[in-house]
């Protein structure tokens, strides 16, 4: 039976030679697409901050506030912006900060006290632009920033990902239905070869296997396809940040695995799903 | 072989077969005759199992056809070879891959099935054809490829639905034979014909339908 499928699964592929090729690439670049935003995004995701986590903004409260007034800011903040997570920074820590961090302060803390230092808060939130409009209030002497132009570069990173991502699942949908639609149609072109078939004793299997093969062809080529182009894509464009001092890559294993099982796996669902719905109604 | 009771066979109102009951015994041959509409051919359809029917059992080699499963119907198939009246060639496969494609079902190797499809066509003067496509052919020759196809398993039950239709004298005489010597090996054949001079011919048991039910059953003529 398997001979009879790859005998007239060829026959099928030969009589539409545009299909395969066509169906081939129609698979190949989604997973390309997809594959090379996963291994770009596994790249960079050690130097850039690529998942939208919380930013920290320090505040600078007035000095003028003391511990009870400094909790009632905290409290009435707390109360209007529930999404900020609001942490006072006590004056101990803070003047061991500023220690680290400027050196030539240590001495200046050392004789003054931490209790020189104005009121610093730090405020967790996914949305550290929004902490800006603290700006006006009263109580507050100063912003710190708001964001590193490693959390913007990755925002921006993570948001072209999401695009990259959808395109290629867009893509992918449109090359799987072409793929059921194309089984559909061979169905219907060969409704009555396949009533003849059935009455000479042929069974379910042997009817839907040259359809399977004429599938599994282009799905292993653009299997082949994507795994290439991914490869020569990911290290052309790993390549091109050498300058920073990063290492070129390639894609990951696991990605080669899952493109390779995308391309098969997705075109023959599709096939497979077409020929239960329709192959018995195809008489 | 083959057991009917009570069947009918209902098409949009119009009753085709109604209440038939028939029994053929393994190894007989049958002719069914009768006039056009008679039911002749959807008897055969429900036998191969290419329809239910609308009420009744049939049974073929101990077998009920009417509720068998679909995955049952291959099997059953197998054993049965048709030759259909519009002869149901596969129109992109030459002469020779007409008849070896069912012998792949039969799980034969290529080389055995052409083997065994040169010897079919041969007796039933095509093998000068084997390398044609159906649409290239006569009438008479595509019936006979129909034939061939129908007779190269040697299944145990044949069923021809006017299998002379297209074939000169000499050539419906060399088929009669032909069915003949597969009788004659045990299987058990039921031709549907118009065709007098072949009822004629062969002392067979003949069935008259008409109307939808068995008129007549016993030696032509009547």
């Amino acid at each position: 039976m398997m001979r009879h499928a790859i005998a007239e699964g060829w026959l099928l592929l030969r009589s539409r030679g545009l299909v395969s090729p066509i169906l081939a690439l129609a698979l190949a670049i989604p997973i390309s697409l997809a594959g090379v935003t996963i291994s770009v995004r596994q790249w960079l995701e050690p130097v850039i901050d690529l998942g939208d986590r919380e930013g920290v903004v320090a505040i600078l409260l007035h000095p003028r506030l003391d511990e009870s007034g400094r909790r009632a800011w905290i409290d009435e903040q707390t109360r209007r912006h529930s999404e900020w997570r609001l942490v006072a920074v006590e004056p101990e820590e803070l003047a061991q900060r500023m220690s680290a961090w400027f050196p030539y302060l240590e001495e200046l803390l050392e004789r003054e006290g931490p209790e020189m230092l104005p009121p610093m808060v730090e405020i967790r939130t996914r949305d550290p632009e929004g902490v800006r409009e603290l700006k006006t209030d009263d109580e507050v002497l100063a912003v710190g920033p708001t964001s590193s132009v490693n959390q913007v570069v990755g925002r921006v990173a993570g948001r072209f990902a999401t695009v990259l991502f959808t395109v290629a699942g867009l893509l992918m949908a449109g090359a799987v239905l072409f793929a059921g639609v194309w089984v559909h149609l061979e169905l219907h072109r060969n409704a009555e070869e396949i009533a003849i078939m059935r009455l000479m004793g042929a069974t379910e299997s042997t009817v839907r296997g040259p359809f399977l093969v004429a599938v599994t062809v282009p799905a292993l080529l653009a299997a082949a396809a994507s795994v290439v182009i991914t490869v020569v894509a990911v290290g052309w464009i790993s390549r091109l940040a050498a300058p920073l001092g990063l290492a070129a890559t390639g894609p990951s294993l696991m990605v080669v695995v899952a493109q390779v099982c995308c391309a098969i796996v997705l075109p023959l669902a599709a096939a497979i799903i077409t020929l239960e719905r329709h192959a018995t109604t195809e008489e | 072989m083959i057991r009917i009771r009570g069947v009918t066979k209902v098409y949009d109102r119009r009753q085709i077969l109604r209440g038939l009951d028939l029994s053929v015994d393994a190894g007989e041959m049958v002719f069914l005759t009768g006039p056009s509409g008679a039911g002749k051919t959807t008897l055969l359809r429900l036998l191969y199992a290419a329809e239910k029917p609308t009420t009744g059992e049939i049974w073929l080699a101990g077998e009920r056809v009417d509720t068998m499963k679909r995955s049952g119907l291959p099997q059953l198939r197998r054993k049965i070879g048709v030759i259909f009246q519009d002869f149901k060639l596969l129109r992109r496969k030459t002469v020779m891959e007409n008849v070896t494609f069912v012998l792949r079902f039969h799980g034969i190797a290529p080389r055995e099935a052409n083997r065994r499809a040169y010897k079919v066509l041969k007796r039933l003067g095509l093998h000068h054809r084997q390398s044609a496509l159906p649409e290239s052919l006569s009438g008479g020759e595509q019936q006979r490829v129909a034939i061939a196809r129908a007779l190269v398993y040697q299944p145990r039950l044949i069923l021809a639905d006017e299998p002379t239709g297209n074939l000169d004298a000499d050539l419906a005489a060399e088929l009669l034979s032909l069915l003949c010597d597969i009788n004659y090996q045990g299987a058990t054949v039921v031709v549907a014909t118009h065709d007098h001079a072949l009822l004629e011919s062969l002392p067979a048991r003949t069935l008259v339908l008409r109307r939808g039910v068995i008129d007549y059953d016993g030696r032509w003529p009547p």
